[in-house]
C-alpha cells in the first residue's frame, strides 16, 4: 500500500511550510512527536490511525503529507 | 481509507533535522489519560466491595458478634423453613430433618457447623440448600475473620491509645512551660522598656522570637479547643488558659507602652496579628464544646484581650 502513495520532497515541504492547504501528519508516538516535529504538524500515532484518522481529517480530498521518524 | 491526496515524506524526521529544517517541540500533557481512566474504572468496581468490608471491619466488637450469631440463627431458620415449606431440607443420616423443634435445633446446629467451616458431615444440605450453605460458609468465614482480627488488635489499640495519651500530656506540659517562658520574656522586655524607653535592636529581635514561640503555642491551644478528640482534664486546661491569658495581658501592656515611640517591626506585627486572630476565636460560646463556667470565663477574657491587641 505504501508503494502506491506518492512521494513528496523535503524541498516542497519547506517551500509550503506556511501553506495551510498542506496538512502535515506525524505518525510517531506522542512522546517522539513532542521531542520534535516539523512545524504545523498534527500528531496521529500509527497505533491510532485506524481509529482516529476519520475524526482528525474528515475531508478525504485534503492534501496530506505523512511522515515518521526516518527513512523506513 | 479513502484519502485521495496523500503523499509520503520518506525521509521523515531524521532527514528533516539532518538537513536543518525547522523543528517544533512541545511539552507533553502530564500523563496519558487512557490508563488513568482504566485504573479509575477498576477502583470504582472494587469500591463497593471494599466499602462493604470496611463497614464490617469498623463495627464494634459486640455488634459484630451479634451480627454473626444473628446470621447463623437466621440461616438455621431458613434451613428449617425450607424443609417445611418445600419439602427439601436438611438430611441427617438417611432421613430428612423433621419440621419439629428437634428439627429446628438440628438446623441451627448445622448452621453453626457450616458458618464455622467445621463441616462434620453428619447433617447435609440437599438441593438448593447447598448453595445457601456455601454462601453462609463464605460469609461466616469473612465475619469470623473480622472478629478475630478485632480481638487481636484490641491490645494494640490500647497500647496506641496509651502512647497517644502520653505524647498528648507531654505536649501540654511543653505548651505550659513555653507559655511561662513567653510570659517571663515579655515581662523582662516590659521592664527594660520602662527603664530605657526605646528598645535596642537586640531586644527587639528577642521579642520577635518570643512572639514566634507564643504564636506556635497559641495555635496549639486553638487546635486543642477546636479540633482534637482527646481533651485534657479540666485542671490542666484551666492552667493553660490562665497562662495564655496572662501572656496576652503582657502583650497588651507592652503594646500600649510601646506605641508611644517605638516603630513596630514587620515580623513582630505579623506575629501579633496572627496571635490576635487566633485568640479572637476563643470564647466560651464560640468553641465547639461546652465547658465549665470557670473555663468559659477564661476564654471570654482571652477573646477580650485579643481584641485589645488588634
Amino acid at each position: 500500500m505504501i508503494s502506491q502513495i506518492a512521494m513528496i520532497t523535503r524541498e516542497e515541504i519547506l517551500a509550503r511550510l506556511n501553506d495551510p492547504s498542506l496538512l502535515l501528519v506525524n505518525v510517531m508516538p506522542e512522546e517522539t512527536f513532542a521531542d520534535g516535529h516539523i512545524p504545523r504538524s498534527l500528531n496521529l500515532p500509527l497505533s491510532q490511525v485506524e481509529t482516529k484518522a476519520r475524526q482528525l481529517f474528515a475531508d478525504v480530498g485534503r492534501e496530506l503529507v505523512i511522515y515518521c521518524g526516518g527513512p523506513t | 481509507m479513502g484519502y485521495k491526496n496523500i503523499r509520503h515524506y520518506v525521509g521523515g524526521m531524521a532527514d528533516w533535522e539532518e538537513k536543518g529544517g525547522p523543528v517544533e517541540k512541545m511539552d507533553l500533557p502530564v500523563a496519558d489519560p487512557t490508563p488513568r481512566q482504566f485504573v479509575r474504572a477498576e477502583t470504582s468496581k472494587t469500591w463497593i466491595w471494599s466499602r462493604w468490608l470496611d463497614t464490617l471491619a469498623n463495627w464494634p466488637l459486640d455488634r459484630l458478634v451479634g451480627f454473626w450469631l444473628g446470621m447463623i440463627l437466621a440461616f438455621g431458620f431458613v434451613y428449617w423453613g425450607a424443609g417445611i415449606g418445600m419439602g427439601w431440607g436438611l438430611q441427617a443420616g438417611n432421613a430428612s430433618v423433621k419440621p419439629d423443634f428437634e428439627g429446628l435445633l438440628t438446623s441451627i446446629y448445622f448452621s453453626f457447623v457450616t458458618a464455622l467451616s467445621i463441616g462434620y458431615g453428619d447433617v447435609i444440605p440437599v438441593g438448593a440448600l447447598r448453595v445457601l450453605a456455601i454462601v453462609e460458609g463464605a460469609a461466616g468465614l469473612l465475619i469470623f475473620g473480622c472478629l478475630v482480627s478485632k480481638l487481636v488488635s484490641r491490645r494494640q489499640e490500647e497500647l496506641t491509645e496509651e502512647i497517644h495519651r502520653t505524647t498528648f500530656e507531654d505536649r501540654l506540659d511543653r505548651v505550659r512551660t513555653n507559655l511561662h517562658l513567653v510570659f517571663s520574656d515579655l515581662g523582662a522586655v516590659l521592664q527594660l522598656q520602662a527603664e530605657q524607653g526605646v528598645l535596642p535592636g537586640q531586644i527587639v529581635r528577642r521579642l520577635e522570637s518570643t512572639v514566634r514561640v507564643f504564636r506556635g503555642e497559641m495555635q496549639t491551644i486553638h487546635d486543642l479547643l477546636y479540633r482534637t478528640q482527646v481533651l485534657p482534664d479540666e485542671e490542666a486546661l484551666e492552667s493553660l488558659l490562665a497562662n495564655l491569658a496572662i501572656c496576652l495581658q503582657s502583650v497588651v501592656d507592652l503594646q500600649s507602652s510601646q506605641l508611644n515611640g517605638q516603630q513596630r517591626s514587620q515580623p513582630l506585627d505579623a506575629g501579633l496579628h496572627a496571635i490576635s486572630n487566633l485568640a479572637n476565636e476563643i470564647c466560651g460560646e464560640c468553641v465547639p464544646r461546652t465547658y465549665a463556667p470557670a473555663m468559659k470565663q477564661w476564654m471570654d477574657q482571652i477573646q477580650e484581650l485579643a481584641r485589645k491587641i488588634a
